[in-house]
Protein backbone atom coordinates (compact mmCIF):
# COMPACT_ATOMS: atom_id res chain seq x y z
CA UNK A 1 0.00 0.00 0.00
CA UNK A 2 1.23 3.53 -0.78
CA UNK A 3 -0.03 6.98 0.23
CA UNK A 4 -2.71 7.17 -2.45
CA UNK A 5 -3.10 3.58 -3.61
CA UNK A 6 -3.89 0.11 -2.32
CA UNK A 7 -6.15 -1.21 0.41
CA UNK A 8 -4.99 -0.92 4.05
CA UNK A 9 -4.10 -4.21 5.75
CA UNK A 10 -6.60 -3.49 8.56
CA UNK A 11 -9.55 -3.87 6.18
CA UNK A 12 -8.01 -6.06 3.44
CA UNK A 13 -9.76 -9.26 4.67
CA UNK A 14 -13.14 -7.55 4.93
CA UNK A 15 -12.79 -6.03 1.45
CA UNK A 16 -11.94 -9.47 0.03
CA UNK A 17 -14.96 -10.93 1.86
CA UNK A 18 -17.11 -8.17 0.33
CA UNK A 19 -15.74 -9.01 -3.12
CA UNK A 20 -16.51 -12.71 -2.65
CA UNK A 21 -20.07 -11.83 -1.63
CA UNK A 22 -20.43 -9.68 -4.76
CA UNK A 23 -19.27 -12.58 -6.99
CA UNK A 24 -21.84 -14.78 -5.23
CA UNK A 25 -24.42 -12.03 -5.83
CA UNK A 26 -23.69 -11.98 -9.56
CA UNK A 27 -24.00 -15.79 -9.76
CA UNK A 28 -27.17 -16.09 -7.69
CA UNK A 29 -28.90 -13.11 -9.25
CA UNK A 30 -28.07 -14.39 -12.75
CA UNK A 31 -29.79 -17.67 -11.80
CA UNK A 32 -32.77 -15.68 -10.47
CA UNK A 33 -33.03 -13.74 -13.75
CA UNK A 34 -32.89 -17.03 -15.69
CA UNK A 35 -35.61 -18.71 -13.60
CA UNK A 36 -37.85 -15.64 -13.72
CA UNK A 37 -37.32 -15.30 -17.48
CA UNK A 38 -38.43 -18.91 -17.98
CA UNK A 39 -41.79 -18.41 -16.26
CA UNK A 40 -42.60 -14.77 -16.96
CA UNK A 41 -44.94 -15.54 -19.87
CA UNK A 42 -46.73 -12.38 -20.97
CA UNK A 43 -47.03 -10.96 -17.45
CA UNK A 44 -45.92 -7.32 -17.34
CA UNK A 45 -45.41 -7.57 -13.58
CA UNK A 46 -42.97 -10.44 -14.01
CA UNK A 47 -41.20 -8.62 -16.85
CA UNK A 48 -40.77 -5.62 -14.56
CA UNK A 49 -39.39 -7.92 -11.83
CA UNK A 50 -36.85 -9.40 -14.28
CA UNK A 51 -35.72 -5.92 -15.44
CA UNK A 52 -35.43 -4.89 -11.81
CA UNK A 53 -33.27 -7.94 -11.05
CA UNK A 54 -30.98 -7.17 -14.01
CA UNK A 55 -30.58 -3.54 -12.83
CA UNK A 56 -29.84 -4.78 -9.33
CA UNK A 57 -26.58 -6.29 -10.62
CA UNK A 58 -25.16 -2.79 -11.20
CA UNK A 59 -24.03 -2.03 -7.60
CA UNK A 60 -22.30 -5.43 -7.35
CA UNK A 61 -20.46 -4.83 -10.64
CA UNK A 62 -19.38 -1.28 -9.76
CA UNK A 63 -18.20 -2.42 -6.30
CA UNK A 64 -15.91 -5.01 -7.91
CA UNK A 65 -14.64 -2.43 -10.40
CA UNK A 66 -14.02 0.18 -7.71
CA UNK A 67 -11.99 -2.18 -5.46
CA UNK A 68 -9.95 -3.20 -8.52
CA UNK A 69 -9.16 0.49 -9.19
CA UNK A 70 -8.58 1.20 -5.51
CA UNK A 71 -5.69 -1.30 -5.53
CA UNK A 72 -3.98 0.47 -8.44
CA UNK A 73 -1.01 2.59 -7.54
CA UNK A 74 -0.80 6.29 -8.47
CA UNK A 75 0.91 7.13 -11.74
CA UNK A 76 1.98 10.38 -13.44
CA UNK A 77 -1.46 10.75 -15.03
CA UNK A 78 -3.30 10.12 -11.72
CA UNK A 79 -0.87 11.17 -8.96
CA UNK A 80 -3.59 10.93 -6.28
CA UNK A 81 -4.38 7.34 -7.24
CA UNK A 82 -7.74 5.86 -8.09
CA UNK A 83 -9.40 5.74 -4.70
CA UNK A 84 -12.09 8.14 -5.77
CA UNK A 85 -13.35 5.43 -8.14
CA UNK A 86 -15.30 4.29 -5.08
CA UNK A 87 -17.08 7.68 -4.93
CA UNK A 88 -17.92 7.44 -8.62
CA UNK A 89 -19.13 3.84 -8.14
CA UNK A 90 -21.30 5.05 -5.28
CA UNK A 91 -22.98 7.59 -7.59
CA UNK A 92 -23.58 4.87 -10.21
CA UNK A 93 -24.99 2.44 -7.60
CA UNK A 94 -27.29 5.12 -6.15
CA UNK A 95 -28.49 6.01 -9.66
CA UNK A 96 -29.19 2.31 -10.36
CA UNK A 97 -31.22 2.08 -7.14
CA UNK A 98 -33.18 5.19 -8.12
CA UNK A 99 -33.78 3.72 -11.60
CA UNK A 100 -35.19 0.52 -10.07
CA UNK A 101 -37.52 2.50 -7.80
CA UNK A 102 -38.55 4.88 -10.58
CA UNK A 103 -39.14 2.07 -13.07
CA UNK A 104 -41.23 0.11 -10.59
CA UNK A 105 -43.29 3.21 -9.70
CA UNK A 106 -43.84 4.04 -13.40
CA UNK A 107 -44.93 0.48 -14.24
CA UNK A 108 -47.31 0.36 -11.27
CA UNK A 109 -48.90 3.76 -11.90
CA UNK A 110 -49.32 2.96 -15.63
CA UNK A 111 -51.02 -0.36 -14.81
CA UNK A 112 -53.36 1.30 -12.31
CA UNK A 113 -54.24 4.25 -14.58
CA UNK A 114 -54.83 2.06 -17.65
CA UNK A 115 -56.63 -0.51 -15.48
CA UNK A 116 -54.71 -3.28 -17.23
CA UNK A 117 -56.02 -6.71 -16.27
CA UNK A 118 -53.03 -9.06 -16.19
CA UNK A 119 -53.50 -12.40 -17.92
CA UNK A 120 -51.92 -15.46 -16.34
CA UNK A 121 -53.11 -18.57 -18.14
CA UNK A 122 -52.09 -22.22 -18.17
CA UNK A 123 -48.81 -23.93 -18.96
CA UNK A 124 -48.52 -27.58 -19.92
CA UNK A 125 -45.81 -29.51 -18.06
CA UNK A 126 -45.36 -33.28 -18.33
CA UNK A 127 -48.83 -33.63 -19.86
CA UNK A 128 -50.61 -31.57 -17.17
CA UNK A 129 -51.83 -28.03 -17.67
CA UNK A 130 -51.41 -26.02 -14.49
CA UNK A 131 -51.91 -22.35 -13.68
CA UNK A 132 -48.73 -20.45 -14.64
CA UNK A 133 -49.25 -18.34 -11.49
CA UNK A 134 -48.03 -21.25 -9.32
CA UNK A 135 -44.75 -21.41 -11.26
CA UNK A 136 -44.41 -17.63 -11.03
CA UNK A 137 -44.90 -17.77 -7.25
CA UNK A 138 -42.26 -20.53 -6.99
CA UNK A 139 -39.81 -18.46 -9.10
CA UNK A 140 -40.51 -15.32 -7.04
CA UNK A 141 -40.05 -17.27 -3.79
CA UNK A 142 -36.65 -18.42 -5.10
CA UNK A 143 -35.82 -14.81 -6.06
CA UNK A 144 -36.41 -13.68 -2.46
CA UNK A 145 -33.93 -16.04 -0.75
CA UNK A 146 -30.48 -15.08 -2.19
CA UNK A 147 -30.86 -11.28 -1.78
CA UNK A 148 -32.23 -11.69 1.74
CA UNK A 149 -29.18 -13.74 2.83
CA UNK A 150 -26.58 -11.78 0.83
CA UNK A 151 -27.93 -8.38 1.92
CA UNK A 152 -27.83 -9.53 5.54
CA UNK A 153 -24.18 -10.63 5.15
CA UNK A 154 -23.07 -7.46 3.32
CA UNK A 155 -24.43 -4.92 5.76
CA UNK A 156 -21.94 -5.47 8.67
CA UNK A 157 -18.98 -5.62 6.24
CA UNK A 158 -20.07 -2.36 4.56
CA UNK A 159 -20.18 -0.75 8.02
CA UNK A 160 -16.71 -2.01 9.00
CA UNK A 161 -14.99 -0.94 5.78
CA UNK A 162 -17.11 2.25 5.50
CA UNK A 163 -18.09 1.32 1.96
CA UNK A 164 -21.11 3.19 0.65
CA UNK A 165 -21.23 1.15 -2.57
CA UNK A 166 -21.52 -2.11 -0.64
CA UNK A 167 -24.05 -0.46 1.67
CA UNK A 168 -26.12 0.70 -1.34
CA UNK A 169 -25.88 -2.83 -2.71
CA UNK A 170 -27.29 -4.16 0.59
CA UNK A 171 -30.16 -1.68 0.10
CA UNK A 172 -30.60 -2.97 -3.45
CA UNK A 173 -30.84 -6.53 -2.11
CA UNK A 174 -33.50 -5.33 0.33
CA UNK A 175 -35.34 -3.81 -2.65
CA UNK A 176 -35.00 -7.15 -4.47
CA UNK A 177 -36.51 -9.33 -1.77
CA UNK A 178 -39.23 -6.83 -0.96
CA UNK A 179 -40.17 -6.63 -4.64
CA UNK A 180 -40.18 -10.44 -4.78
CA UNK A 181 -42.59 -10.63 -1.86
CA UNK A 182 -44.75 -7.89 -3.40
CA UNK A 183 -44.72 -9.93 -6.63
CA UNK A 184 -45.94 -13.04 -4.78
CA UNK A 185 -48.72 -10.97 -3.23
CA UNK A 186 -49.50 -9.59 -6.67
CA UNK A 187 -49.75 -13.01 -8.36
CA UNK A 188 -52.00 -14.28 -5.54
CA UNK A 189 -54.04 -11.10 -6.02
CA UNK A 190 -54.33 -11.80 -9.76
CA UNK A 191 -55.45 -15.35 -8.86
CA UNK A 192 -58.15 -13.91 -6.64
CA UNK A 193 -59.32 -11.64 -9.44
CA UNK A 194 -57.85 -8.45 -7.91
CA UNK A 195 -56.16 -7.03 -11.00
CA UNK A 196 -54.88 -3.98 -9.05
CA UNK A 197 -53.18 -5.92 -6.23
CA UNK A 198 -49.88 -6.49 -8.03
CA UNK A 199 -49.46 -2.85 -9.09
CA UNK A 200 -50.57 -1.46 -5.73
CA UNK A 201 -48.07 -3.65 -3.81
CA UNK A 202 -45.27 -2.72 -6.23
CA UNK A 203 -46.08 0.99 -5.95
CA UNK A 204 -45.91 0.82 -2.16
CA UNK A 205 -42.48 -0.89 -2.29
CA UNK A 206 -41.20 1.49 -4.99
CA UNK A 207 -41.76 4.51 -2.73
CA UNK A 208 -39.50 3.02 -0.06
CA UNK A 209 -36.84 2.20 -2.71
CA UNK A 210 -36.98 5.76 -4.09
CA UNK A 211 -36.59 7.19 -0.56
CA UNK A 212 -33.45 5.07 0.05
CA UNK A 213 -32.10 5.96 -3.42
CA UNK A 214 -32.55 9.72 -2.95
CA UNK A 215 -30.73 9.49 0.41
CA UNK A 216 -27.87 7.61 -1.28
CA UNK A 217 -27.73 10.10 -4.17
CA UNK A 218 -27.52 13.06 -1.77
CA UNK A 219 -24.51 11.44 -0.09
CA UNK A 220 -22.89 10.51 -3.42
CA UNK A 221 -23.17 14.08 -4.69
CA UNK A 222 -21.89 15.45 -1.35
CA UNK A 223 -18.86 13.15 -1.61
CA UNK A 224 -18.08 14.19 -5.19
CA UNK A 225 -18.40 17.87 -4.20
CA UNK A 226 -15.88 17.37 -1.38
CA UNK A 227 -18.54 17.61 1.31
CA UNK A 228 -17.80 16.69 4.94
CA UNK A 229 -17.88 12.87 5.39
CA UNK A 230 -21.41 11.47 5.85
CA UNK A 231 -22.61 8.38 7.69
CA UNK A 232 -23.48 5.21 5.74
CA UNK A 233 -27.19 5.17 6.45
CA UNK A 234 -28.15 8.85 6.51
CA UNK A 235 -27.02 12.26 5.28
CA UNK A 236 -25.81 13.19 8.79
CA UNK A 237 -22.12 13.98 9.33
CA UNK A 238 -20.11 10.86 10.10
CA UNK A 239 -19.04 10.12 13.67
CA UNK A 240 -15.50 9.31 12.44
CA UNK A 241 -15.25 12.80 10.94
CA UNK A 242 -16.57 14.49 14.06
CA UNK A 243 -14.19 12.46 16.21
CA UNK A 244 -11.26 13.52 14.00
CA UNK A 245 -12.26 17.20 14.14
CA UNK A 246 -12.48 17.02 17.93
CA UNK A 247 -9.04 15.32 18.15
CA UNK A 248 -7.47 17.97 15.89
CA UNK A 249 -9.08 20.84 17.84
CA UNK A 250 -7.86 19.31 21.10
CA UNK A 251 -4.29 19.50 19.78
CA UNK A 252 -4.32 22.69 17.76
CA UNK A 253 -7.00 24.82 19.38
CA UNK A 254 -9.96 26.48 17.72
CA UNK A 255 -8.68 26.43 14.15
CA UNK A 256 -10.57 25.97 10.88
CA UNK A 257 -10.66 22.28 9.93
CA UNK A 258 -11.95 20.94 6.62
CA UNK A 259 -12.64 17.27 6.01
CA UNK A 260 -13.60 15.51 2.80
CA UNK A 261 -13.92 11.94 1.68
CA UNK A 262 -12.16 10.13 -1.16
CA UNK A 263 -13.97 6.84 -1.38
CA UNK A 264 -13.74 5.36 2.11
CA UNK A 265 -10.79 7.57 3.16
CA UNK A 266 -10.84 10.91 4.97
CA UNK A 267 -8.64 13.81 3.91
CA UNK A 268 -8.15 16.56 6.50
CA UNK A 269 -6.93 20.11 6.08
CA UNK A 270 -6.00 22.26 9.10
CA UNK A 271 -5.74 26.05 8.77
CA UNK A 272 -2.44 26.59 10.53
CA UNK A 273 1.26 26.12 9.95
CA UNK A 274 2.58 22.57 10.31
CA UNK A 275 3.51 21.76 13.92
CA UNK A 276 6.97 20.47 14.78
CA UNK A 277 5.50 17.06 15.68
CA UNK A 278 2.75 15.80 13.41
CA UNK A 279 0.35 13.40 15.15
CA UNK A 280 -0.06 9.90 13.72
CA UNK A 281 -3.32 8.63 12.26
CA UNK A 282 -3.65 6.20 15.20
CA UNK A 283 -3.35 9.07 17.67
CA UNK A 284 -6.09 11.01 15.93
CA UNK A 285 -8.49 8.25 14.85
CA UNK A 286 -7.71 5.43 17.28
CA UNK A 287 -5.94 2.20 16.31
CA UNK A 288 -8.91 0.47 14.65
CA UNK A 289 -9.84 3.35 12.38
CA UNK A 290 -6.36 4.77 11.69
CA UNK A 291 -6.61 3.46 8.09
CA UNK A 292 -9.40 5.95 7.37
CA UNK A 293 -7.19 9.01 7.58
CA UNK A 294 -5.50 9.14 4.19
CA UNK A 295 -3.79 12.52 4.55
CA UNK A 296 -3.47 15.45 6.91
CA UNK A 297 -2.44 18.83 5.47
CA UNK A 298 -1.46 22.05 7.22
CA UNK A 299 -1.68 25.41 5.45
CA UNK A 300 1.14 27.88 5.62
CA UNK A 301 0.05 31.26 7.07
CA UNK B 1 -40.63 -6.82 8.61
CA UNK B 2 -39.13 -10.34 8.56
CA UNK B 3 -41.05 -11.24 11.73
CA UNK B 4 -44.29 -10.30 9.98
CA UNK B 5 -43.61 -12.71 7.07
CA UNK B 6 -44.03 -15.98 8.92
CA UNK B 7 -47.71 -16.44 7.90
CA UNK B 8 -46.77 -16.23 4.19
CA UNK B 9 -45.77 -19.90 3.61
CA UNK B 10 -48.92 -21.03 5.42
CA UNK B 11 -51.09 -18.69 3.37
CA UNK B 12 -49.46 -20.05 0.19
CA UNK B 13 -50.07 -23.65 1.25
CA UNK B 14 -53.70 -22.83 2.01
CA UNK B 15 -54.06 -21.19 -1.40
CA UNK B 16 -52.32 -24.12 -3.15
CA UNK B 17 -55.04 -26.38 -1.80
CA UNK B 18 -57.70 -24.03 -3.08
CA UNK B 19 -59.19 -25.12 -6.39
CA UNK B 20 -60.94 -21.81 -6.88
CA UNK B 21 -57.73 -20.09 -8.07
CA UNK B 22 -57.48 -18.39 -10.43
CA UNK B 23 -60.63 -16.33 -10.64
CA UNK B 24 -61.83 -13.95 -13.37
CA UNK B 25 -61.01 -10.29 -12.72
CA UNK B 26 -64.29 -9.17 -14.35
CA UNK B 27 -66.34 -12.24 -13.34
CA UNK B 28 -66.89 -13.61 -16.86
CA UNK B 29 -67.66 -17.11 -15.55
CA UNK B 30 -70.03 -15.84 -12.84
CA UNK B 31 -71.84 -13.61 -15.34
CA UNK B 32 -72.12 -16.56 -17.73
CA UNK B 33 -73.70 -18.67 -14.99
CA UNK B 34 -76.07 -15.85 -13.98
CA UNK B 35 -77.24 -14.95 -17.48
CA UNK B 36 -77.10 -18.49 -18.92
CA UNK B 37 -75.21 -17.34 -22.04
CA UNK B 38 -71.67 -17.15 -23.32
CA UNK B 39 -71.45 -14.34 -25.88
CA UNK B 40 -69.15 -15.25 -28.74
CA UNK B 41 -68.23 -14.03 -32.21
CA UNK B 42 -66.99 -16.33 -34.96
CA UNK B 43 -64.87 -14.29 -37.36
CA UNK B 44 -65.79 -14.53 -41.05
CA UNK B 45 -63.81 -17.11 -43.06
CA UNK B 46 -63.28 -19.51 -40.16
CA UNK B 47 -64.45 -22.80 -41.70
CA UNK B 48 -62.83 -24.92 -38.97
CA UNK B 49 -64.52 -23.05 -36.06
CA UNK B 50 -66.51 -26.16 -34.99
CA UNK B 51 -63.76 -27.60 -32.75
CA UNK B 52 -63.33 -24.31 -30.91
CA UNK B 53 -67.11 -23.92 -30.58
CA UNK B 54 -67.42 -27.44 -29.14
CA UNK B 55 -64.76 -26.61 -26.57
CA UNK B 56 -66.45 -23.34 -25.59
CA UNK B 57 -69.83 -25.07 -25.55
CA UNK B 58 -68.51 -27.60 -23.00
CA UNK B 59 -67.34 -24.81 -20.72
CA UNK B 60 -70.66 -22.97 -21.06
CA UNK B 61 -72.55 -26.20 -20.31
CA UNK B 62 -70.53 -26.78 -17.13
CA UNK B 63 -71.84 -23.41 -15.95
CA UNK B 64 -75.45 -23.95 -17.04
CA UNK B 65 -75.04 -21.62 -20.01
CA UNK B 66 -75.18 -21.92 -23.78
CA UNK B 67 -73.37 -20.24 -26.64
CA UNK B 68 -74.94 -17.07 -28.00
CA UNK B 69 -73.47 -15.99 -31.31
CA UNK B 70 -73.17 -12.24 -31.84
CA UNK B 71 -72.51 -10.67 -35.25
CA UNK B 72 -69.52 -8.40 -35.41
CA UNK B 73 -66.76 -7.78 -37.91
CA UNK B 74 -62.99 -7.90 -37.53
CA UNK B 75 -61.66 -5.29 -35.17
CA UNK B 76 -65.14 -4.43 -33.83
CA UNK B 77 -65.33 -7.93 -32.35
CA UNK B 78 -61.92 -7.67 -30.67
CA UNK B 79 -62.69 -4.18 -29.38
CA UNK B 80 -65.98 -5.47 -27.91
CA UNK B 81 -64.09 -8.36 -26.32
CA UNK B 82 -61.65 -5.91 -24.76
CA UNK B 83 -64.57 -3.85 -23.42
CA UNK B 84 -66.30 -6.91 -21.96
CA UNK B 85 -69.24 -6.88 -24.37
CA UNK B 86 -68.18 -10.38 -25.56
CA UNK B 87 -66.73 -13.43 -23.77
CA UNK B 88 -64.73 -14.98 -26.62
CA UNK B 89 -63.86 -14.52 -30.30
CA UNK B 90 -63.11 -17.53 -32.50
CA UNK B 91 -60.99 -16.90 -35.56
CA UNK B 92 -57.65 -17.25 -37.30
CA UNK B 93 -54.93 -15.29 -35.56
CA UNK B 94 -51.15 -15.32 -35.85
CA UNK B 95 -49.03 -15.82 -32.73
CA UNK B 96 -47.45 -12.42 -33.50
CA UNK B 97 -50.84 -10.73 -33.98
CA UNK B 98 -50.88 -7.02 -33.08
CA UNK B 99 -53.86 -7.88 -30.82
CA UNK B 100 -51.83 -10.25 -28.63
CA UNK B 101 -51.41 -7.60 -25.90
CA UNK B 102 -55.01 -6.32 -25.97
CA UNK B 103 -56.62 -9.78 -25.73
CA UNK B 104 -55.50 -13.22 -24.49
CA UNK B 105 -54.94 -15.40 -27.56
CA UNK B 106 -55.02 -19.13 -26.94
CA UNK B 107 -52.60 -21.69 -28.37
CA UNK B 108 -53.73 -23.11 -31.75
CA UNK B 109 -56.88 -25.22 -31.42
CA UNK B 110 -56.48 -28.84 -32.59
CA UNK B 111 -52.95 -28.44 -33.94
CA UNK B 112 -49.44 -27.55 -32.84
CA UNK B 113 -47.93 -24.06 -33.01
CA UNK B 114 -46.75 -23.30 -36.57
CA UNK B 115 -43.06 -22.44 -37.04
CA UNK B 116 -43.98 -19.14 -38.67
CA UNK B 117 -45.27 -16.78 -35.94
CA UNK B 118 -47.04 -14.73 -38.64
CA UNK B 119 -49.16 -17.63 -39.92
CA UNK B 120 -52.79 -17.26 -38.79
CA UNK B 121 -54.33 -20.44 -37.32
CA UNK B 122 -57.51 -21.22 -35.39
CA UNK B 123 -57.35 -19.69 -31.90
CA UNK B 124 -59.75 -18.44 -29.26
CA UNK B 125 -59.35 -14.82 -28.16
CA UNK B 126 -60.41 -14.16 -24.57
CA UNK B 127 -60.67 -11.02 -22.49
CA UNK B 128 -57.47 -10.19 -20.58
CA UNK B 129 -57.56 -10.95 -16.86
CA UNK B 130 -60.36 -13.55 -17.05
CA UNK B 131 -57.89 -16.11 -15.76
CA UNK B 132 -60.32 -18.85 -14.68
CA UNK B 133 -61.89 -18.92 -18.15
CA UNK B 134 -58.46 -18.60 -19.81
CA UNK B 135 -56.96 -21.49 -17.78
CA UNK B 136 -60.01 -23.71 -18.43
CA UNK B 137 -59.84 -23.14 -22.21
CA UNK B 138 -56.03 -23.59 -22.17
CA UNK B 139 -56.56 -26.97 -20.45
CA UNK B 140 -59.19 -28.09 -22.96
CA UNK B 141 -57.00 -27.07 -25.92
CA UNK B 142 -54.02 -28.96 -24.41
CA UNK B 143 -56.22 -32.07 -23.95
CA UNK B 144 -57.42 -31.77 -27.55
CA UNK B 145 -53.86 -31.45 -28.91
CA UNK B 146 -52.82 -34.65 -27.04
Amino acid sequence: MSLHGGIPTAIADDVRHGERLEWWTLGWMASVVLVMGLVMGSSQAMKAAVIEDVLSLVPAIVFLLSTHWERKQPDPRFPFGYRRANSLAFLVAATALLSVGGFLAYESVTTLVRQEHPTVGGVTLFGHTIWLGWLMIAALAYSVVPPMILGHLKHPIATRIRDKVLHTDALMQKADWQTGLAGIGGIIGIGLGWWWADAAAALFISLSIIKDAIGALEKAVAELLDGTPRTLDSNALSEDGEHLTAALRARFGDVEIRLRETGRYIVAEVDRAAPSVIPTAAELMGKTLAWRLASLTFRPQ
Amino acid sequence: MKQQLWPLPFALLALAGCDSLPRDASETTERMARSGEMRIVVMPATPDAATALALLGDYAKRHDARLTRVSAHGEHALRWLEEGKLDAVVGHFAKASPWQVEVALSKPVGRSEPDDAKQPVLRIARRNGENAFILATDRSIAEMTK
